[in-house]
């Protein structure tokens, strides 16, 4: 099986009923793998499925297959649906390149550094 | 010895690999793409890592379609110097979930339409990523039974530049 770590921290919250989190990936999310993992994801979204804020830090992500772009897009669906929020931090080029080419980055605002994401993700509007 | 290195840099070159169907040995498949794409081919780094994700999912899906497990597949390599690179993945048919080729032709044109909605977790490997990152896709019934999946990416598209621009602008929204 390929290796791939996944970390959850979570993150301060800035209004009451927030709960945000965020989740470190570290190596290879492929068809070896990301059954298993994504329940690990699925676990976090069924213990908090309102006001859930997930901030997905890629930088260690080095490559992800379109499964797991497919559970990416599954868990967006779940989390806005609980009125929560996703966004992706420092993704490697080339996954930039692969969530771009199946549209993701439409629905998943990326950004370049931690900051930002943190920023945009606790941010008290509507905007993803 | 200068015929045998002019010889190199236009003759095709054709590598093949056979491997059990397995994703446990996808991800040394993928090492070894790209580092053939950045030894043997011109093709930039970024497309290097395009075809590292084209042949995990052609092998991917010959893997779950195709051959049964303790079956092999087979994926051949041919870069044509200067001018495009070729892949060929080739399955058994013994797989559970097997389809005729026309079949998977059908069903990638059903979903690179633009308003197909992909609302599964599987789906976008052939019809968004391969389709899209290719300039040839095709499937063929071969005799023993399989598929024989074939794409083709030209150096020479128009469109190559365009593509490997867009990521030197950035994606990211910047905040001030």
């Amino acid at each position: 099986m390929t290796q791939v770590t996944i970390t959850i921290e979570d993150i301060p919250a800035t209004t009451q009923g927030q709960i945000a989190k965020i989740i470190k990936f570290q190596g290879q999310l492929d068809e070896s793998n990301v059954d298993e993992k994504a329940k690990i994801i699925y676990g976090v979204i069924e213990q908090n499925p309102q006001n859930l804020y997930l901030l997905m830090d890629f930088e260690d992500l080095e490559y992800m297959n379109s499964k797991s772009i497919g559970y990416l897009t599954d868990w967006y669906g779940k989390i806005t649906e609980g009125k929560g929020r996703i966004v992706i931090a420092k993704a490697r080029s080339n996954i930039l390149d692969i969530l771009q080419v199946v549209g993701l980055t439409q629905l998943i605002n990326c950004y370049n550094t931690l900051d930002e994401a943190k920023f945009a993700l606790l941010r008290q509007d509507n905007q993803g | 010895m200068d015929n045998n290195i002019q010889s190199l840099e236009t003759k095709p070159v054709k590598i093949s690999i056979s491997l059990p169907t397995n994703a446990y040995f996808m991800s040394g498949i993928r090492n070894f793409t790209l580092g053939l794409i950045r030894n043997m081919t011109e093709f930039s780094e970024q497309w290097a890592f395009r075809f590292q994700s084209i042949v995990d999912e052609l092998c991917n899906n010959a893997i779950e379609h195709g051959s049964e497990p303790g079956k092999d597949i087979t994926i051949t390599f041919i870069s044509y110097p200067r001018d495009s690179i070729e892949i060929y993945v080739q399955d058994t048919g013994t797989g559970k979930n097997k389809m005729k080729a026309a079949d998977l032709t059908k069903l990638i044109n059903e979903r690179r339409d633009p308003n197909y909605v992909h609302n599964g977790i599987r789906g976008r490997g052939l019809s968004k990523i391969v389709a899209e990152w290719t300039d040839e896709l095709d499937f063929k019934d071969d005799s023993s039974g399989g598929i024989e999946v074939r794409i083709k990416k030209y150096l020479n598209d128009p469109k190559l530049k365009e593509m490997t621009q867009y990521l030197e602008s950035p994606t990211h929204l910047v905040l001030n």
